[in-house]
């Protein structure tokens, strides 16, 4: 834990930075006055939908009203017990049984039945939203009585309980959600409507409830007084609109936030406020460079030994300097660190000799040239934009001419998907603790997500039969049998060259002292129910 | 035999028997933003040989802040500011010069044709320039850079598109009331044709207001690139390019030095060809003297 005292600052921050925050935070003290907790963030909701969300934000909000069956433990590994007060599952892990949790009530005062559970993960599957994943393999769901659920998986997935533990798979009211317009069988992906109705509703048993949302303004949370668990010690809980880290630094300071948590560590190192703590902790956030050989005219370039000599020329501990001021940690294979299989993983090193070498084996004597695009955004204290132009100066060693193109999120994604992007640079966080999402994500396996982006018509040759073997065992395996299968996994992403790791950033909590309970959660970002004021 | 007078009327400007009797009646600050540019010329020609670090290359630690050894600090990847903003020059202002030159040759041409002709030509041209004119200038030139895809040439582009109905309606304002003159008329009765009535006897008299128009717009022109660059539609990284350098150290207002350098500059362009061409207006312009 690092706590700044005061440090110069400038004229500058004064003037400038102050105007960033005006407007959208309430002031000081009507905060205090009405005991809110107010937790200053730029949101990036793309719905309040539990089934349609997908966001960091999003995990903050649906972990504070909607529960899930089991929940993710203090030590950001362990699950322990939510709404489903117990459960089984059988030798095969494809037959899960639930209890609810008795006396567990919706905020209307409803109990929460089986017939919900039930409800929340047919739609959850049925419509098509970006946590649709989460449901994947499930090949039925029943209720069997109302405080039990059984699911039954069409494989083996030692994994599904950790999925059940994200934010998404939030439990919620079904009456309350069809009366808003939602709906749960085939026809969701068509006829669901209730997407609005979730704007300024929710339909959870978590520990808060929805009360508005004014988008690029706030969201305001309450109090669930049906709360089945511990009562949260904030009646009221504000997410405030700010978009910068220097903006939410100063609301920090001038005490018109409590909380912040998108402080990079250059910024943080700047708070000279006695109140302000600081605390700087790694993350399982990651930013990587991504190759796609399909992309146009890239097919003959980026071949396997070329993929390899460009990622040999890139110096890993002056991107972890340059992109975070050496405030995050080089990683391995895109699985994060701390997550199973990733603890005896070869980090991978610099060899501008050897890349050098490949490259003129490989034909390239007299170097290429690349174009990598990318967001032009700044995710988790690392400015993209600052990555790339590492990337490029380390290319540059080995004669590879990369030619940048930043670009806005949904340019961006049309290029990707269009004519494709030789090289672009992005960044992951995960959506619960587990391994499995990494390669079901990342790897080189039919079906996943970036075998897609790799854009080859013939995605066959990209295929690394491996991996998909691996991941089979690995799901049908538990404990530290898995976690030794996993290992085998990121040996084989990272012997495939197609996703590589650039820096995982470390996170800077920073909150006022009278703050306790600030803590960072592999799934949820920042459990707000936890947090109490001195 | 009666030798036939020369009808053909001088400009003011070209009557000045030097240039520098000219820049000798510029008002102290039209002086100040000539040496200014002056400057930045010096060093545009200059900039390969000035023993400066390369503006591409880390030459330090990252995020210091200005010292002796880096006068305005260094930025995220510890590339020298100082170096980086002298070498913005390189990009911006030929950029800024070549949108004014193409922005007034286009106008200008198109301005004196509906000026000169009148009917179609006339309305065809000056309903086109209103409706250039009818989009706010930076919407206008971000529409057209992000379709032509970023890059300092398709930003130069769209920044012509932008600029050049400014001096279409000053060259046709300018031509439509010099067309009228007795000299004119003289030259049209005399059998001069139409090309050599406006190229002759009418143009010569209306490049004052453009000229100082241009010297105006330079600044804007260079301001209006660093904007398309500072919002990712102009110069690629790592070009040392302004308007990018301002965007590299928007997010780090604590390490203020990464955007100061590339700032003083574009200010000092702009305020050098304010005033100059305030000065310009001054000596060529008798309706603005006081």
């Amino acid at each position: 834990m690092q706590h700044y005292g005061n440090l110069h600052g400038s004229f500058v921050r004064a003037c400038v930075v102050g105007a960033l925050s005006l407007g959208a935070i309430p002031a000081t003290g009507e905060a205090q006055e009405s005991k809110a907790l107010v937790v200053g963030r730029a949101m990036d909701f793309n719905s309040l939908d539990p089934s349609r969300s997908f966001c960091d934000t999003c995990q903050i909000y649906l972990s504070s009203v909607y529960d899930t069956l089991v929940a993710l433990g203090a030590d950001n590994q362990s699950l322990q017990p939510g709404l489903a007060e117990s459960w089984t599952v059988n030798d095969a892990q494809t037959e899960f049984e639930f209890t609810i949790r008795d006396g567990a009530k919706f905020a209307d005062g409803t109990s929460v039945e089986a017939s919900d559970v039930v409800w929340t993960f047919q739609r959850m599957k049925n419509l098509k939203g970006s946590p649709s994943f989460l449901m994947d393999g499930m090949i039925s769901i029943e209720a069997r009585d109302p405080r039990t659920v059984r699911i039954s998986l069409e494989s083996s997935n030692s994994e599904f309980l950790n999925k059940l533990s994200a934010p998404y798979a939030g439990i919620m009211n079904a009456e309350v959600a069809a009366a808003g317009g939602a709906i749960a069988d085939e026809t969701a992906a068509e006829q669901d409507q209730a997407e609005n109705w979730f704007l300024s509703n929710s339909a959870g048993s978590g520990p808060f409830k929805l009360v508005s949302y004014s988008p690029e303004a706030e969201l305001r949370l309450a109090r669930n007084d049906e709360y089945w668990g511990e009562k949260p010690y904030f009646a009221e809980v504000v997410i405030s609109q700010i978009q910068n880290a220097v903006g939410q630094a100063q609301a920090l300071e001038s005490g018109a936030i409590d909380v912040a948590m998108q402080v990079d560590a250059d910024t943080a190192a700047s708070i000279r406020s006695d109140d302000v703590t600081v605390e700087i902790v790694p993350s399982y956030n990651f930013l990587y460079i991504a190759f796609a050989p399909g992309a146009k005219g890239m097919a003959d370039v980026l071949t396997p030994e070329v993929r390899e000599a460009l990622t040999l020329a890139i110096n890993y501990d002056e991107m972890v300097e340059f992109t975070v001021g050496g405030n995050g940690a080089k990683q391995a294979a895109p699985i994060p660190n701390g997550f199973p299989g990733t603890a005896n993983l070869p980090l991978r090193e610099q060899n501008v000799e050897k890349a050098k070498q490949m490259l003129a084996d490989a034909g390239f004597e007299d170097g290429l040239s690349i174009m990598a695009g990318y967001p032009n955004d700044n995710v988790y204290g690392v400015d993209i934009n600052i990555m790339m132009q590492k990337v490029q100066q380390d290319l540059k060693a080995i004669n590879v001419d990369l030619e940048l193109r930043p670009l806005t999120y949904a340019v961006w994604r049309e290029e990707l998907y269009g004519d494709g992007l030789p090289m672009t640079g992005l960044y992951f966080a995960p959506d619960y603790y587990g391994a499995g999402q990494y390669p079901a994500y990342f790897a080189m396996m039919p079906g996943t997500t970036w075998l897609a982006r790799s854009g080859l018509d013939d995605q066959e040759t990209l295929v690394n039969p491996a991996a998909a073997d691996l991941y089979k065992q690995a799901l049908a395996s538990s404990g530290d049998e898995a976690e030794a299968i996993y290992e085998k996994i990121g040996l084989e992403m990272m012997k495939d060259n197609m996703i590589i790791p650039m820096v995982s950033p470390n996170l800077v909590l920073a909150y006022r002292n009278d703050i306790k309970g600030v803590r960072y959660s592999a799934c949820c970002n920042l459990p707000l129910a936890e947090l109490t004021r001195d | 035999m009666t030798a036939i007078p020369d009808i053909r009327v001088v400009p003011r400007w070209r009557r000045s028997r030097a240039v520098l009797s000219v820049l000798g009646q510029l008002p102290l600050t039209g002086k100040i933003g000539l040496a200014i540019l002056v400057f930045w010329l010096l060093v545009l020609i200059t900039i390969s040989v000035l023993p400066l670090p390369d503006p591409l290359a880390m030459a330090g630690r990252r995020l210091q802040p200005p010292s002796i050894e880096f006068w305005l600090g260094t930025d995220a990847l510890g590339r020298d500011v100082f170096s980086r903003t002298l070498w913005g020059a390189v990009y911006t202002i030929p950029i800024a010069f070549a949108v004014v030159l193409s922005a007034v040759a286009i106008g200008s041409f198109m301005g004196a044709i509906a000026g000169y002709s009148g009917r179609w030509a006339d309305s065809v041209i000056m309903r086109a320039a209103d409706v250039t004119l009818s989009f706010p200038p930076i919407l206008l030139a971000m529409t057209v850079a992000a379709t032509l895809g970023p890059g300092l040439s398709n930003a130069a582009v769209a920044m012509v598109i932008v600029w050049w109905p400014i001096y279409a309606r000053l060259m046709r304002a300018q031509v439509l009331e010099v067309r009228t003159r007795e000299h004119v008329e003289a030259a049209i009765a005399g059998g001069a044709g139409r090309m050599r009535v406006l190229r002759v006897h009418i143009l010569p008299l209306c490049w004052t207001p453009t000229l100082i128009n241009a010297t105006m717009d330079f600044g804007q022109v260079a301001l209006l690139a660093a904007s398309l660059s500072f919002i990712g539609l102009g110069a690629s990284p790592p070009t040392p390019e302004w308007g990018s350098m301002i965007s590299e150290g928007a997010t780090r207002f604590y390490s203020w030095w990464i955007a100061m350098g590339p700032g003083l500059a574009i200010l000092s362009i702009v305020l050098a060809t304010s005033f100059l061409g305030d000065g310009l207006r001054d000596i060529f312009d008798r309706r603005s003297r006081t």
